[in-house]
């Protein structure tokens, strides 16, 4: 950006490649990220030590500036995973989705995002989401058709399922918070910790005061007592774990299954 | 109750918009206006055109003199900043970034109409600097496909390595087997070879035009149909043959993307020979080798 003080760094065919195959991904974890660096190391400088992840990322990130692009990094709202995707900057509109979906599908993706932000818990029903096909911009769509596009969003990552509810994937969020921040700015509801974007959460019943179940699970770390940061009330909800990628690794047996758990979500 | 997105109210989101400018806020059309065409974001390959320099007219780009496109622009007339020439050059080079993944050849008339609109006078300069950034941020270098063609094509100028297909997050081409095999059958063949040869040929590796098969689908759309419109074939009908054949020949992308050289390694490898075992083609590959070491003329220099 014109003026910006930060110094652009260099590309090296290690950061090309790992580019290239960073987006062929919507969005990826961090674990995998890691191993994507390392097979970008290893395939074109052996040698070198690899730098930590957040200075490989800032330095590409410092070049993507001037195309307003850059590698985000997230973290899942139900259990607290980093995560990475390629976001634009620039543009405010779901660009990305626009190449792959057709007007009456986008427009239904639209539909589907207005009932999960308006909704309480984030989820929007998949009865709720088909019940509206008829007001779908473009060509008609019948509600068959339109359960296919939804498991479609969901293959894609735009869309969580989850017992016939729909939530927004955290790639979604990444890619579209300003968009959903600037579009919604009365419906949305943000985090009382980390003032993010909040689509699902724990919320003060006294006071109404949300938190990403991650955000909870870091603020009441070890506390024996939990109260609401704002109004000090008794905490009501049961408080999540901190994610620990160590643990994640350790319990190999467990991962695999965990990965199908999480396939059915993600 | 549903909250309507404020957008919708042009007037009101202005002020926003005005503000926002600063912040990489995209001048002009993209944020305002009707939803379906913000989500479109003029990268779909139905929608009219939505030119987002500034000034952009909504709806179609119907040609128009150069006096009034200037009284359409927005606030800042006259030379365009830094910023607004960094975000055309940054709406292009995604585009040309999407549009190759699809392995479709971009043409020019698609670039000028989806992304470049009113900065037509300057498409020169944004195309040396898209293929420029794509060159040095992601390793792809921008080419046309044939001289004087107008279309182009993304060649990746890091060598793919056989682990890479595991980081993949999409199935790559699980399909490059059968072209690399049929590339090399052209070839061998002396650069040309009948339809019914090569359906000879693949049956004995159980592949059949008319059979579905389990990792190429419908080997019969892919060789006749996806291939050559990807322009790695070129597929064309003998004339005076009853019944008709056709023939195929390399088409122009697989002579950007490879080479005659690294085909017949292909071939040897999978016969367990070498290369020079075929010395008909192993001299008409160091030809092409000798050629292709010869300095090219440079660049995707857009005949404007």
């Amino acid at each position: 950006m014109q003026g910006s003080t930060r110094r652009m760094g260099v590309m090296t065919d290690v950061h090309r490649r790992f580019l290239q195959l960073l987006m062929t991904h919507g969005v990826l974890e961090e674990w995998d990220v890691k191993r994507l660096q390392r097979h970008c190391y290893k395939v074109h400088d052996r040698n070198a030590t690899v730098d930590k992840l957040e200075d490989f990322i800032n330095n590409i990130n410092s070049v993507l500036e001037s195309l307003y692009i850059e590698i985000k990094r997230g973290v899942t709202e139900d259990d607290g995973r980093p995560i990475y995707a390629l976001v634009n900057l620039a543009t405010t509109s779901i660009s990305k989705m626009a190449t792959d979906f057709a007007e009456n599908e986008l427009d239904l993706f639209r539909k589907a995002l207005e009932l999960i932000i308006d909704s309480e818990t984030g989820f929007a029903s998949s009865t709720n989401i088909l019940n509206l096909v008829d007001q779908l911009k473009g060509k008609k769509m019948r509600k068959k058709e339109a359960e296919q596009v939804l498991q479609k969003y969901v293959q894609n990552k735009w869309l969580i399922e989850k017992e016939g509810e729909f939530t927004l994937h955290g790639r979604a969020i990444l890619e579209m918070e300003q968009y959903i921040r600037e579009t919604y700015p009365d419906a949305v509801k943000i985090c009382n910790i980390c003032h993010s974007l909040l689509i699902q959460g724990q919320s003060c019943e006294t006071c109404g005061i949300r938190m990403h179940l991650p955000c909870v699970a870091k603020y009441f770390q070890s506390n024996a007592e939990p109260r609401c940061p704002h109004c000090n009330d008794y905490w009501p909800h049961e408080i999540p774990k901190v994610f620990d990628p160590e643990k994640e690794r350790e319990s190999g047996v467990l991962k695999s299954n965990k990965k199908a758990l999480r396939s059915r979500q993600h | 109750m549903l909250q309507k997105p404020r957008n919708r109210g042009r007037s009101s989101g202005q002020a926003e918009r005005d503000r926002d400018w600063s912040h990489g806020g995209n001048p002009g059309a993209s944020r305002a206006g009707e939803d379906a065409r913000v989500l479109r974001d003029g990268f779909a390959e139905e929608a009219p055109s939505t030119s987002r320099g500034p000034g952009a007219s909504q709806g179609s780009q119907g040609p128009s003199p150069q006096g009034a496109r200037r009284a359409q622009a927005a606030p800042a007339v006259g030379p365009r900043s830094q910023k607004q020439l960094e975000l055309k050059v940054s709406e292009l080079v995604q585009f040309l970034l999407i549009k190759d993944q699809k392995k479709i050849p971009i043409k020019r008339a698609d670039i000028l109409k989806h992304v470049i609109g009113d900065y037509k006078d300057i498409f020169p300069d944004l195309f040396k600097r898209a293929a420029e950034r794509l060159q040095y941020v992601f390793g792809y270098k921008l080419v046309e496909l044939e001289p004087k063609s107008n279309t182009y094509i993304l060649i990746n100028t890091l060598e793919p390595v056989e682990e890479d297909a595991e980081m993949r997050g999409d199935q790559g081409t699980p399909t490059t087997g059968l072209l690399m095999i049929v590339l090399g059958l052209i070839f061998m063949k002396g650069n040309t070879i009948k339809e019914t040869e090569v359906w000879d040929f693949l049956r004995r590796l159980g592949v059949y035009p008319t059979k579905k098969h389990l990792i190429f689908g419908d080997p019969k759309k892919l060789i006749t149909e996806d291939f050559v419109r990807q322009r790695y074939l070129e597929y064309r009908r003998i004339p005076h043959t009853d019944p008709v054949d056709y023939e195929f020949q390399w088409g122009p992308r697989t002579n950007l993307e490879t080479s005659k050289m690294k085909v017949l390694k292909f071939v040897a490898k999978v016969h367990n020979q070498d290369p020079k075992d075929w010395p008909a083609q192993y001299c008409e590959a160091l030809a092409d080798e000798e050629n292709r070491a010869r300095p090219q003329p440079s660049g995707p220099a857009p005949s404007s």
